[in-house]
């Protein structure tokens, strides 16, 4: 498998991409949910007053 | 939720695909991509490189979309979604800039050469470059909001000119120039199949996160507009 990986660099190249995906998308998912929260916590906020 | 999973795994796929498929002579199994003469391995960076110069062109027809809705109704939110877009649009339109650059050093010899497709695409970040510079010089937000609105519906008319039209009509390097010696689109002609079911799925998949990007954009601003209003009420 590390023989294969370092003869064909390519495919680092595609894990990386992958890694760095999965980042990005679970950073937009936390940030959806913490925009969605902000907004309930806002309209609980004028049904009060 | 689900078409967020969807996106996941149509965006991964697009990277695994479009990194690691080797591109052959004779494409004989469906995973392989076709050679195409003058560009080889450079062949790639159709499927990153084209969806954020087509990202930038549908987040500025948003952008003039929700300004057109502005005027017409006179909803701030509308011009809070147009910026939004057009904060996208700008960012998309950098990458692309930015990509191409990378990329024209090892397929053409240098970063920039003032080929149409590189002036053109100068030319639009300069419109819309000064589109935010106007924005940010008005403080009243009706005056901001109209003012803007009509800009960019003017702006946009330059962008089919400047991203479809001119890169076209002229000759170039970049591919799909009037000069192209294989003729013709790159997208027609010279993928085959697989190559251009990849390059459509990379196309849905970007857009798809585009949209999502826009979403939250929007509604963070118009979160913090609306805290502001409590803030002066209460």
């Amino acid at each position: 498998m590390e023989q294969f990986l370092s003869q064909n660099a390519i495919y680092i190249v595609m894990i990386i991409v992958l890694i760095v995906w999965a980042g990005i998308f679970s950073y937009m998912l936390s940030l959806d949910k913490r925009i969605k929260k902000a907004e309930k916590e806002l309209k609980g906020d004028k049904n009060e007053k | 939720m689900i078409w967020k999973i969807f996106l996941f795994l149509l965006l991964a796929f697009v990277s695994v695909a479009g990194i690691a498929f080797p591109i052959v002579e004779n494409p004989s199994a469906w995973y392989q991509f076709p050679l195409i003469p003058g560009l080889e391995e450079n062949a790639k960076i159709i499927f990153f490189h084209v969806p954020t110069a087509w990202l930038t062109v549908v987040a500025f027809f948003m952008s003039t979309l929700y300004s057109f809705k502005y005027l017409r109704k006179k909803n701030l939110d509308d011009d809070v979604k147009s910026y939004a877009a057009a904060q996208l649009g700008m960012i998309f339109c950098i990458l692309a800039t930015v990509t191409g650059a990378v990329w024209a050093k090892f397929a053409w010899g240098s970063y920039w050469s003032w080929d149409p497709r590189q002036t053109s695409i100068f030319a639009l970040l300069l419109i819309y470059g000064a589109w935010f510079a106007l924005r940010s010089s008005i403080e009243s937000e009706e005056k901001r909001a109209t003012l803007s609105s009509v800009y960019s519906m003017i702006a946009f008319v330059t962008v089919p000119f400047f991203i479809f039209i001119m890169p076209r009509i002229m000759t170039g390097l970049h591919p799909g120039s009037a000069d192209d010696t294989n003729a013709g689109p790159v997208i027609d002609f010279k993928m085959n199949g697989n190559m251009q079911l990849i390059f459509f799925l990379s196309l849905i998949g970007f857009t798809i996160l585009y949209f999502w990007m826009w979403n939250i954009g929007y509604r963070s601003i118009l979160l913090r507009e609306k805290l502001n209003k409590q803030l002066i009420r209460g």
